[in-house]
């Protein structure tokens, strides 16, 4: 079971401020997965550990460059940044 | 009450990786702000990591080398944490399997500081703040890291400083980091706690983030030291906190509690597979590995006839020590050339990132021809010194400073004859040794060193001398 202490936890964890009925919405949604992941849980063999949904490993690159991307490109979705960088201001 | 020391330390490694652990960009220090960043290592949604073979080899060998056991599968984790240097708000990480476990590096007083792990993660973008805004560097962001944990074994600042330079010189032996602090590719976290001397309990500990020097990292653990130590003597507690060192006080300010004390809420990361390494892999690995530096130690010790305190001195540092080798080929005493590259290389190059480097005017061979007219008895130590010191100088060969007739060796008529003229010029200083002041001898022996320009023997001179005087 979930309690919304543990919500509210996880929502500060994240940076999120919820506002009570936020908390509401997000405490059913929360429910909601824990019950799917439980109902998940039982239908596993416990003695087989599942890793991953497929057998795959080792899936690796090798070490060359590939050039990176223009840095306009890279700030972009930051209205172009501060003097090559992203930028934060100070919160008020 | 008297207290003794516990330290642990974690030092993060950068990787000598021509690209990212994820992704392909370069792997490189000092470039302009974001321009190695593609839309994996800036975390964009929809964008999939795929790891770095050569950083599972380098880590491996980083292992190997540490004397740790291999974990032939591991995986890569998440750490969860929301913080403007990550911009996924998750690291990727290695939590329950590290790559490495239980390891040691042996200290040179035999005592061992165990490694519990080595984990593989990628490193986080560089904040720089200016006013109160805050400046973010991708660069940084998902270059390659190992993490280095040790067991709280080591009970001194000497004992930090011994096993850092350790590792630093071990893991540049294994070519795995180039471990430069001052540029940030070894970061240290220092784990400090105090207890009552003789006690089994381990006291409450504090936790000193980022040092990156390890003059710094030995201050701030003196000094958190005398803190803990203070508060307990004075009946207080100690509280579990993260620190920061401020160098220009020498002191620790609180950077955070343990009331906010993380929950990474850790899970295996579902975008990358398992790593699963065959022991032939680790074989290989293993195989490729160069001499280590304790092995070297040993070797220089037990071969070459150097002082144990001595080939540490130089084996330190590779360059040094391959240099070392080189200037020492053919030589009947190689504890000569070892007397030259602490005696007088390090009195020139004096700092460890000089010695790191090695870069001086002259030549291995430049040396071992040097020493070859020293054990020929061509000329003697005084003089092959002071050739020597030009030598660096200027980058010229001893034969450009030493002209024919100097190198030839005295006979023992000229000598003679040349003793008996100094006794003769030197009449007050011989009376003066005579009346019994036996410094006074030194007066003469020189003259006799420059009038031989060095071809003779200092030792065999002052014997010729002592016997003449007695006999006049």
């Amino acid at each position: 079971m979930v309690t919304k202490e543990e919500v509210l936890n996880i929502a500060k964890l994240s940076k999120l401020y919820l506002t009570s009925e936020e908390l509401e919405d997000a405490f059913n949604e929360m429910k909601g997965i824990v019950k799917f992941v439980n109902q998940v849980n039982e239908m596993q063999n416990p003695d087989e550990e599942i890793n991953h949904a497929n057998e795959l490993f080792n899936a690796f690159r090798e070490d060359e460059i590939v050039p990176s991307f223009p840095r306009e490109k890279i700030l972009e979705n930051v209205e172009g940044g501060k003097e090559g960088f992203f930028y934060l201001e100070k919160s008020q | 009450m008297k207290y003794e020391l516990v330290v642990g330390l974690e030092t993060h490694v950068e990787l000598l990786t021509k690209t990212k652990i994820f992704c392909s960009c370069i792997n490189g220090f000092g470039a302009e702000p974001n321009t190695h960043c593609c839309p994996i290592c800036i975390g964009h949604p929809g964008t999939l990591p795929k790891l770095n073979k050569e950083v599972i080899n380098l880590a491996v060998k980083a292992g190997l080398a540490t004397n740790c056991h291999i974990n032939l599968k591991s995986n890569m984790d998440r750490k969860n944490y929301v913080y403007p240097d990550l911009s996924k708000a998750y690291q990727i990480s290695q939590y329950n399997i590290p790559i490495c476990e239980n390891g040691y590096i042996e200290l040179s007083s035999g005592k061992r500081i165990r490694i519990n792990r080595i984990h593989m993660e990628e490193d986080a973008g560089k904040l720089v703040h200016k006013g109160g805004d805050v400046y973010i560097d991708y660069n940084r962001g998902g270059v390659p890291l190992i993490e280095i944990v040790t067991e709280p074994d080591i009970s001194s600042s000497g004992e930090a400083r011994e096993y850092v330079e350790k590792l630093q010189s071990i893991l540049r032996y294994v070519e795995v980091s180039d471990c430069k602090m001052q540029e940030g590719s070894m970061r240290c976290d220092i784990n400090v706690s105090v207890k009552p001397v003789g006690s089994c309990k381990l006291g409450v500990r504090t936790e000193i983030k980022n040092m990156n020097s390890v003059t710094f990292m030995t201050k701030a653990i003196d000094y958190e030291f005398e803190r803990q130590s203070d508060i307990l003597e004075n009946k207080g507690e100690v509280v579990q906190q993260t620190l920061r060192y401020c160098e220009n006080s020498n002191s620790t300010e609180s950077m955070r509690e343990k009331e906010d004390a993380q929950d990474y809420r850790y899970f295996k990361d579902p975008d990358l597979v398992d790593i699963v390494l065959s022991e032939e892999d680790v074989n290989k690995l293993k195989k490729s590995l160069p001499e280590l530096p304790d092995v070297r130690i040993k070797r220089y010790a037990e071969d070459f006839g150097v002082s144990k305190s001595d080939a540490e001195l130089i084996v330190k540092y590779k360059n040094a020590a391959d240099f070392f080798e080189k200037a020492s080929k053919g030589l009947q005493s190689p504890k000569t050339v070892s007397n030259f590259i602490i005696g007088q290389i390090f009195r020139v190059i004096e700092t460890e990132s000089e010695r790191e480097k090695f870069n001086i005017l002259i030549t291995p061979n430049q040396l071992n021809e040097l020493v070859k007219l020293i054990e020929g008895n061509k000329i003697n130590m005084n003089l092959a010194k002071k050739t020597f010191s030009r030598m660096l100088e200027t980058g010229k060969s001893a034969a450009d400073f030493i002209s024919e007739s100097d190198m030839q060796e005295i006979s023992q008529s000229e000598l003679e004859e040349i003793c008996k003229e100094a006794i003769k010029s030197n009449s007050k200083a011989v009376n003066d040794y005579l009346g019994g002041k036996e410094k006074a001898l030194k007066a003469i022996l020189g003259n006799v060193m420059r009038q031989t320009k060095g071809r003779g023997n200092a030792q065999m001179i002052e014997e010729k001398l002592v016997n003449l005087l007695k006999n006049s």
